[in-house]
């Protein structure tokens, strides 16, 4: 017994305290998932990507967060986390591009997945898989998530530039988004859910639409900074 | 003429037409004005145009063709890298019971994953889940109803399976295929029974189980079996089992027939709820699951005819700083001319920040001929990463096990510590 005791306590002190770790999200039921989506599918693919398989993926994956605007969450982003992002056909046409990320919200995990036009890369569809939080309700509501059909990563990068330069103005398409009636509790995970769509649309302009939108993301950044002066 | 076919009106009939400047002028801005519109319609898209804008004239970047090409790489390096998934992982285990009979769980593993794809579809996905494991001493967990018989050194694999998706696919037209997608799917291999929650619930590493371990002396065999959905509603799972548990073994057993349907996912991602319905009968070796019943791990197994019938679900709700989980099992039926009955009910807090966690359960296992086997369990868990789709994990478990009923042993208590890592 002795022996056990101690054994246990040399096995707890030999682990790290602070070990960060890679979260994926994935569909649960993709056939199903997909099929909702595009009722006119007839087969999709699934491919894994992973940064350090990446060409420059250690560039990117710095480039993230200042893309974001805000910290990597040390458990839900790391350098290591897999994403999965789904193909949809129709014969030999790629009607869709389904992607999906996890982001931590006041009450647990937030898996926001997107559905993307393959050509112009315009959101189709927003949804959440999982939504630990006491504002799902809310923010499952149809009116809310059909706000954001149409958008582009670009508009989120112009929203940056005119929340500070020009508030109101009528080409922030991103500003006159309506959040749901809400209370103080469900707040941040409103915020959140923002944050992990932004979150998902720069993966998919990394992993799928070649960085199409960096010309966006740097003239933002070169407004800002001329506001600034 | 008036639009409506009247005289013309006097501002129009005395009108005689712009000075010859003017036209030039005229003519020469509706000249720049056209060419500048079908510039817009043809060229690429541009910024908003407002006076200040600083997105004036930005436009979506193009791939270049370096980045547009694939390089050509080796079958081996796109074998290794597309879709290939390698993980690794520690399991280390010390139990004992009140009476200080300690046991020692020590176990090096492996998960290997692949999916296959054409240039339009995922078809095929192959698992592969191997452990070296090393057993000194005996207290019958739940996470390991076979280890009695298995001290010392062994090699066991848990997850060996080829899933072949849409497997009517190119026997279907353009219109069936897209009617089909996702309906038709066909394992082989060693996996998960599919009965009760055991399919939607990875419980490789946990030490809390469901009940397949107590009902048929093995939560995992080899089978063959169609899986899909039926509508959006309802998924299927249909198989024959080889009924030998871990380990594909012939002692004269007929197999087992099992059919499980449960709610799709969308009642688990809308509603938090998951649940089905399970059939299983026919004829499996009674392994040596009952090791804490009496009987001798020795003696070679042999057939048992076995009828079920099970009903589950469970719910996922939002709790303060946090996540409640509420799991429950009822299974009635069958061993030979036994009536057996099992029950398992579970209940889990996770904090929000996923760092730590709570369980309780109860399981309750009775059998006419041998009486009640009846647990309650508490479970501390500290997770250093806890992924939500259990493909990376690490986490330390205190857990406690007092057995209120035993059906042939007085009944225990006891202790498990254990440190899991998975990446």
């Amino acid at each position: 017994m002795n022996r056990l005791l101690l054994l246990s306590i040399v096995l707890l002190a030999a682990v790290p305290q602070i070990l960060l770790g890679a979260i994926g999200c994935t569909l649960s039921n993709p056939s199903e998932d997909l099929k909702y989506l595009y009722p006119e599918m007839t087969t999709f693919k699934e491919e894994l990507i992973e940064f350090p398989k990446l060409k420059d993926g250690a560039a990117l994956f710095q480039g993230l967060r200042a893309r974001l605007g805000s910290d990597l969450d040390p458990i839900y982003e790391t350098y290591e986390t897999a994403y999965t992002v789904y193909s949809v056909f129709k014969g030999s046409v790629r009607i869709g591009v389904v992607h999906g990320v996890n982001v931590p919200g006041k009450g647990g995990v937030i898996q926001v997945f997107l559905a993307t036009d393959p050509q112009t890369a315009e959101i189709k569809s927003f949804f959440f898989q999982r939504l630990e939080s006491p504002a799902a309700r809310q923010l499952r509501s149809k009116e809310f998530r059909a706000q954001f059909t149409g958008l582009t990563l670009a508009d989120f990068y112009k929203h940056d530039y005119y929340a500070v330069a020009d508030p109101g103005a009528k080409a922030d398409k991103v500003a006159a988004v309506r959040p749901p009636a809400l209370d103080p509790a469900g707040r941040p995970d409103y915020v959140a859910a923002l944050r992990g769509l932004r979150k998902n649309l720069i993966l998919l302009d990394y992993f799928v639409y070649g960085r199409r939108f960096e010309p966006y993301f740097d003239r933002a950044q070169q407004a800002a900074h001329k506001t600034k002066d | 003429m008036t639009a409506l076919g009247g005289a013309p009106s006097p501002e129009m009939a005395t009108w005689r037409g712009p000075e010859p400047m003017l036209s030039i002028a005229i003519a020469l801005s509706i000249a720049l004005l056209t060419a500048q519109c079908a510039s817009a319609q043809t060229g690429p898209p541009q910024g908003d145009k407002t006076p200040n804008d600083p997105f004036a004239g930005v436009a979506p970047a193009t791939p270049s063709p370096e980045t547009a090409q694939e390089p050509q790489v080796s079958w081996l390096h796109k074998f290794l890298n597309d879709n290939f998934g390698f993980r690794k992982e520690i399991l280390s285990e010390f139990d004992t019971n009140a009476d200080g009979s300690g046991a020692s769980r020590q176990s090096l593993g492996f998960e290997l994953q692949k999916k296959f794809s054409t240039a339009t579809s995922t078809i095929a996905g192959f698992d592969f889940q191997g452990r070296l494991v090393r057993r000194d001493g005996y207290n019958a967990v739940p996470n390991d109803m076979e280890g009695a018989g298995h001290q010392g050194w062994t090699f066991e694999y848990h997850n060996l399976y080829l899933d072949l998706y849409n497997i009517f696919n190119p026997l279907l037209g353009a219109d069936e295929r897209a009617a089909s997608v996702g309906r038709f799917n066909f394992r082989i291999g060693q996996s998960y029974v599919p009965f009760g929650l055991s399919l939607q619930t990875d419980t490789h590493g946990t030490l809390l189980q469901l009940s397949n371990g107590n009902n048929f002396g093995f939560d995992e065999g080899w089978s063959a079996g169609f899986w899909g959905a039926i509508n959006k509603d309802l998924n299927y799972d249909a198989s024959y089992l080889v009924g030998s548990g871990c380990g594909l073994k012939w002692r004269g057993q007929g197999g087992l027939g099992a059919l499980r349907v449960s709610l799709s996912d969308k009642y688990s991602s809308q509603y938090g709820i998951e649940g089905g319905l399970s059939l299983i009968g026919g004829e499996r070796l009674a392994m040596p699951m009952a090791e804490s019943d009496g009987a001798d791990p020795a003696a070679a197994p042999l057939p048992l005819r076995t009828q079920r019938i099970g009903i589950d679900g469970r719910y996922r709700h939002t709790a303060p700083k946090g996540l409640l989980t509420f799991t429950t099992e009822l299974s009635g039926g069958r061993d030979a001319s036994n009536p057996v009955v099992t029950e398992l009910h579970q209940a889990e807090y996770l904090h929000g920040s996923r760092r730590w966690g709570v369980a309780a359960q109860v399981r309750r296992f009775f059998q006419e001929s041998r009486g009640t086997n009846l647990s309650v369990i508490g479970e501390l868990t500290w997770y250093f990463r806890n992924d939500v789709a259990n493909s990376n994990a690490h986490w330390i478990k205190l857990n406690l096990e007092r057995q209120l009923q035993n059906a042939v042993a007085p009944p225990h208590t006891i202790v498990t510590l254990q440190y899991y890592f998975y990446l």
